[in-house]
C-alpha cells in the first residue's frame, strides 16, 4: 500500500513563553492508502487541533506533514489552496452546505470550479448521489434535507474530486442514529471500493467501530492503536474496553 | 452601564460598519440643504427682476422633489440597518434585556447615527454652499455675485425635516423590535430558504412582465401625435410596473433557468455566483427595479432640461433675427425708416414683405379669436434672402402650403392636422418651418405660405400688410432707437392701428427661470444617479454581511481567493450593470418621447447621460468590489 500520508513530531503550542501551552506533544503517524482510521480521545485531547493541522486548515509550531509526498507545512497560501481543492475532502460536523444552491450544485461544486467538463461533472455527480442513495434529493435546496441527507451530501462533495485524503470532522455529531448509520455505511462502502481514504474525528465509540483503525489520543499524544479484524461489532467491544481502561466514558 | 451608553459604545464600535449608512445620509442632507440655503440666499433676491415667482416656484417644486427623495432614502437606508443590527443586538435577549430595551437602544444608536450624520451633512453643506450657489448660476448663466452668506433657516428647515423622517424610521424600526420573536430577531434579514416559486406563476409574470413593458415602449413611441398628454402618463406608468415586473418575474425566471441548465453552470465559478444570484434575487428585486426607475428618472430629467436650454436658445435666436419689425396697412419707404434708426443704431440687414389677414372664418376654425394669415411664396424667399435665412423649399404647386410656426417651449398636443382649409379650397401642408421670417410676427399668428398664383387669387378677400424688418448690430442699444420708432405709430380716427412697430429680443431676463430649472435639473440628475449607486451599494453592503459565512465554507472546502474574488466580482458586476442596461434600453424610448413632446432630437443627450451613468456605477462597482471583499475575503484570513 501506498504511503498517504506521513506525520513526524508534530507539536502545537499555544500562547507565549510562560503561558505556552502545549497541545500536541510530537505526533507520528503513518497514513497508508485506503486506511480508513478514527481518532478518539476525551475533550482537551488534542483531537480536532490535530486534524486542523493534518488537513492544512492551522499550521503546526513545530514538525512535518507530507500528503503525497510534500510538506504541507512549508507551503504558502496559495499553494495550500490548491492542496486542499487537489487532495483534499472535507465532512464537518455542521454540514457546510451552501443554502443557496440545491444538492446537485452543492456536490458538483469543487469539480464545476476546477474546469472539469460539465458533461464528466454531471456523470460523477450521479454516481456519488448513488453512491450515497442521494437520487431523489438532488434537486432540492439544503433547508428541504434531513440532517443525515445534508451529511451525505456533504460526503458525496468530499469524495466527488476523488481526493488522497478524506477529514471527517464528528461526522455524525449532529445525527441521529438511524441517519449515522446510512452515513458510516456510505463512507465504509467508499473505503471498501476503494474510492476513499479516511481519517475521521470522534468521541463516539459506534462511529469509530466503522474504521479500519482507531488511534487514541490523549493529553497530546497518540496512547495506543487498535486495528479491527473485521468484525464491527467486535471492534466496536474492544473500543469500548480501551475507553473503560483509560477511564473514559462508556 | 446605562442603555444610553451602552448604544453610544456601539455606536462607536461600529461607525466604520455603518460608514455606508452614514455617507448616504450626509450626502442626502447636504443636498437638501444646499436647495434651502439657494432658497434663503441672497442670490434668490437679485433674481427679483427675473421673474422670481417662477424661479421661486421650480426651486421650491425641486425642494419638494428633494424631500421626497430624502423620504425614501431615509426610509431605506434605515432598514436595511434594521435589518442588520436586529441580529447583533438580538443577542442581548440572552443577557435578560427585553425587547423594549433592546427596540429602546436601536433607537438610541440610531440617533446617534441620525446626529452624526446631520451633522456631517450641514457641516459638509456650509462648507460648499457657495461653490453649489456658484456652480447654479454659472450653469444657469446668469450673473450674481455670491458672497457667503450665512442663514439659520435653512438648517432649521433641514435639520426639522431630516428629524422628523429619522425620527418616524427610528420609531417604525422601534416598533418593529418590540414586536420580534426572539428568533426572528437572531435570524435578523438572514435568508434561510429558497422557495422556488410556481413554474406558472413564474411564467406568467414573465410574460406580464415583458408585455407590460413593450407597451409602455411603444405608448412613448406614440407621443406626439395627438393624445400626448396620454400616452405619455400611460408609458410613465407601463413603463414603472414593467420595470418591477420583470425584476419580479422575467429575469428570477430566467437565472432560475439558467441554475438548471448544468452545461451553462458548470463553469468558470458561475455555479457560485448564478446560484447566488437566483437566490437573491427574489428578495432583491424591489431594490433593483427601484434604482432602474430612479436612472430613468434622472436620464428623462437631465433629457428634459437640455432640451428646455435647447428650445429657450433657439427661442432666444427666433426672436433675435429681427430687432425692429414697422408693419402698415400702407407701403412705407425702407430706406426712410432706415435712415431713422441709423440715427442711433447700425442696420445689420433688413428685409421687406407684404402680407394678407384673413378673416378667421375662412379658415373654418372654431378658434375665432386668433389671427390668420398667408403670404405669397415669393416673399418669403425674397426675406429669406435678404436677411440670409436658410430656405430650401421649391415653388409651391397650388394646392400646396407650408405653415410658419413658431418655437414654443413644449408641447402635449401634438402635431397639426395636415391639411388646411382657406376659402373653398384645401391645401396640403407640406411643411411646418420654425425659422423666423416674419420674426415675433410669426409667434403673434398663423400664418401660411401659399403659391403666388393662389395668393393673387386671394387678395381681395383680405387686408393687406406691409412688413418692413430691421436687425441692428448692437442689440444692447436697441432702446435709443425707439423713440424714433414709436412716432411712425399711427392709428386712424377709429383707433384703428394703421402703423405698428415691433420690438423684440429685449427682455430675455423674463425666460431666467428655464435656465434656472436647466441647472437644477443638472443637479437632480447628479443626484439621482449618486443615489441609485448608493442605494446598490447599501445593498451589497448588507449581503456581503450574510455572505461572510458562505465565503468561510468555501475556503474550508479549499476554493482558491482568486476563484471566490471572481465569482464576487461577477455578482457585484451584474448587480450594477442588469438596472443600467435596462435604465439604457428603457430611457432610449422615454428620451424618445421627450424629443417628439419638445421637438428636439436628443439621442446625443440620452448616449451622453447613459454614458455617464455607466462612469458613475463603474466608480461604484469598483468601490464596491473592494468593500466586499474586505468584508468577507479579508476579514477571515486575518
Amino acid at each position: 500500500m501506498k504511503k498517504i500520508m506521513e506525520i513526524r513530531n508534530l507539536v502545537k503550542s499555544f500562547g507565549r513563553r510562560e503561558y505556552e501551552s502545549q497541545v500536541l506533544k510530537g505526533i507520528n503517524l503513518d497514513i497508508q492508502e485506503q486506511d480508513f482510521v478514527a481518532i478518539m480521545g476525551p475533550s482537551g485531547a488534542g483531537k480536532s487541533t490535530l486534524l486542523n493541522m493534518l488537513s492544512t486548515l492551522d499550521k503546526p509550531t513545530r514538525g512535518q506533514i507530507f500528503l503525497d509526498g510534500e510538506d504541507v507545512t512549508k507551503a504558502d497560501n496559495k499553494r495550500l489552496s490548491v492542496i486542499r481543492r487537489d487532495k483534499i475532502g472535507f465532512i464537518f460536523q455542521e454540514y457546510n452546505l451552501l443554502d443557496n444552491m440545491t444538492l446537485e450544485d452543492n456536490i458538483a461544486l469543487p469539480l464545476s470550479l476546477n474546469g472539469v467538463k460539465s458533461r464528466e461533472v454531471q456523470k460523477r455527480v450521479q454516481n456519488m448521489a448513488k453512491l450515497f442513495q442521494l437520487e431523489e434529493h438532488l434537486s432540492k435546496y439544503p433547508y428541504q434535507l434531513s440532517g443525515g441527507q445534508k451529511q451525505r451530501g456533504a460526503s458525496a462533495r468530499a469524495l466527488i474530486t476523488e481526493p488522497k485524503i478524506i477529514f471527517a470532522d464528528e461526522p455524525t455529531g449532529a445525527l441521529d442514529s438511524r441517519s449515522s448509520r446510512d452515513l458510516l455505511m456510505s463512507l465504509k462502502a467508499a473505503n471498501d471500493s476503494g474510492r476513499a481514504t479516511i481519517l475521521m474525528v470522534t468521541h463516539d465509540a459506534y462511529t469509530a467501530s466503522y474504521a479500519k483503525q482507531v488511534y487514541m489520543l490523549s493529553d497530546g499524544q497518540v496512547q495506543c492503536r487498535l486495528n479491527s479484524m473485521g468484525d464491527r461489532k467486535v471492534f466496536y467491544e474492544e473500543i469500548m474496553e480501551l475507553l473503560a481502561s483509560m477511564g473514559g466514558e462508556r | 452601564m446605562s442603555l444610553c451608553r451602552l448604544a453610544f459604545s456601539n455606536f462607536k464600535r461600529s461607525v466604520r460598519e455603518y460608514a455606508a449608512l452614514i455617507i448616504s445620509l450626509a450626502f442626502s442632507v447636504f443636498i437638501f440643504f444646499n436647495f434651502q440655503n439657494i432658497l434663503y440666499s441672497d442670490s434668490m433676491d437679485v433674481l427679483n427682476s427675473m421673474k422670481k415667482d417662477y424661479i421661486d416656484m421650480v426651486v421650491h417644486a425641486a425642494s419638494v422633489v428633494f424631500g421626497v427623495f430624502l423620504f425614501f432614502f431615509i426610509w431605506y437606508a434605515t432598514n436595511v440597518f434594521l435589518n442588520q443590527r436586529k441580529k447583533e443586538i438580538g443577542i442581548y435577549t440572552f443577557m435578560g434585556l427585553d425587547n423594549v430595551r433592546i427596540g429602546k437602544m436601536y433607537a438610541l444608536e440610531a440617533l446617534f447615527i441620525g446626529i452624526f450624520s446631520l451633522l456631517a451633512g450641514l457641516l459638509s453643506g456650509a462648507v460648499f454652499s457657495k461653490l453649489f450657489q456658484m456652480l447654479l448660476m454659472k450653469l444657469s448663466e446668469i450673473s450674481v455675485d455670491i458672497r457667503f452668506s450665512f442663514s439659520v433657516k435653512p438648517i432649521l428647515i433641514t435639520s426639522a425635516v431630516f428629524f422628523v423622517i429619522f425620527g418616524l424610521m427610528i420609531l417604525k424600526g422601534y416598533v418593529s423590535i418590540t414586536r420580534s420573536s426572539v428568533l426572528n430577531m437572531l435570524s435578523g434579514a438572514k435568508q434561510e430558504e429558497m422557495k422556488p416559486e410556481k413554474v406558472w406563476l413564474a411564467a406568467l409574470k414573465s410574460v406580464a412582465g415583458v408585455a407590460v413593458l413593450a407597451a409602455g415602449y411603444v405608448c412613448a413611441i406614440k407621443t406626439g401625435d395627438l393624445d400626448t398628454l396620454g400616452y405619455t402618463l400611460m408609458a410613465v406608468i407601463l413603463v414603472i410596473a414593467g420595470v418591477y415586473l420583470l425584476f419580479g418575474g422575467a429575469i428570477p425566471f430566467f437565472i432560475r433557468r439558467l441554475t438548471r441548465n448544468k452545461h451553462f453552470l458548470y463553469h468558470k465559478q458561475r455555479s457560485l455566483w448564478v446560484n447566488n444570484l437566483a437566490f437573491r434575487i427574489r428578495r432583491n428585486y424591489r431594490t433593483y427595479a427601484m434604482v432602474t426607475i430612479l436612472m430613468i428618472c434622472s436620464v428623462t430629467v437631465l433629457g428634459t432640461a437640455i432640451a428646455m436650454k435647447q428650445r429657450y436658445d433657439k427661442m432666444v435666436h427666433f426672436q433675435d433675427t429681427f430687432t425692429y419689425q414697422v408693419v402698415s396697412s400702407h407701403e412705407m419707404d425702407m430706406e426712410e425708416i432706415e435712415a431713422g434708426i441709423s440715427q442711433n443704431n447700425k442696420v445689420e440687414y433688413k428685409a421687406e414683405a407684404s402680407y394678407l389677414i384673413l378673416d378667421p372664418s375662412m379658415f373654418h376654425t372654431e378658434y375665432t379669436n386668433f389671427t390668420y394669415g398667408i403670404i405669397p411664396f415669393s416673399q418669403v424667399k425674397n426675406i429669406a434672402e435678404q436677411a440670409g435665412l436658410p430656405f430650401e423649399y421649391t415653388e409651391l404647386k397650388k394646392d400646396e402650403a407650408i405653415k410658419l410656426s413658431h418655437i414654443i417651449l413644449m408641447s402635449l398636443a401634438g402635431q397639426d392636422a395636415k391639411d388646411v382649409q382657406i376659402g373653398d379650397s384645401t391645401y396640403r401642408v407640406i411643411a411646418e418651418e420654425d425659422t423666423a421670417f416674419l420674426g415675433t410676427m410669426q409667434e403673434q399668428m398663423d400664418i401660411y405660405v401659399l403659391n403666388d398664383e393662389v395668393y393673387k387669387e386671394l387678395e381681395p378677400m383680405g387686408t393687406l400688410l406691409h412688413m418692413y424688418n430691421y436687425k441692428i448690430e448692437d442689440t444692447s442699444n436697441a432702446d435709443a432707437s425707439r423713440p424714433y420708432l414709436k412716432s411712425l405709430a399711427e392709428t386712424d380716427e377709429n383707433g384703428q392701428m394703421q402703423v405698428g412697430v415691433n420690438f423684440s429680443g429685449s427682455e430675455n431676463n423674463t425666460e431666467a427661470w428655464i435656465r434656472v430649472m436647466y441647472s437644477l435639473c443638472v443637479f437632480m440628475f447628479v443626484t439621482l444617479i449618486l443615489a441609485g449607486g448608493s442605494i446598490i451599494f447599501i445593498k451589497l453592503n448588507n449581503d456581503a454581511y450574510e455572505d461572510g459565512e458562505r465565503y468561510r465554507v468555501l475556503r474550508k472546502l479549499g476554493i482558491g481567493e482568486d476563484t471566490l474574488y471572481k465569482s464576487m466580482k461577477n455578482e457585484i458586476r451584474f448587480t450594477y450593470y442588469c438596472p443600467f442596461v435596462l435604465m439604457a434600453v428603457s430611457s432610449w424610448f422615454a428620451i424618445r418621447a421627450l424629443g417628439n413632446v419638445m421637438k428636439e432630437d436628443l439621442l446625443r443627450v440620452n448616449l451622453y447621460s447613459a454614458a455617464s451613468i455607466l462612469v458613475v456605477f463603474t466608480l461604484i462597482y469598483l468601490v464596491s468590489v473592494r468593500v466586499f471583499r474586505r468584508k468577507v475575503l479579508d476579514k477571515q484570513e486575518k
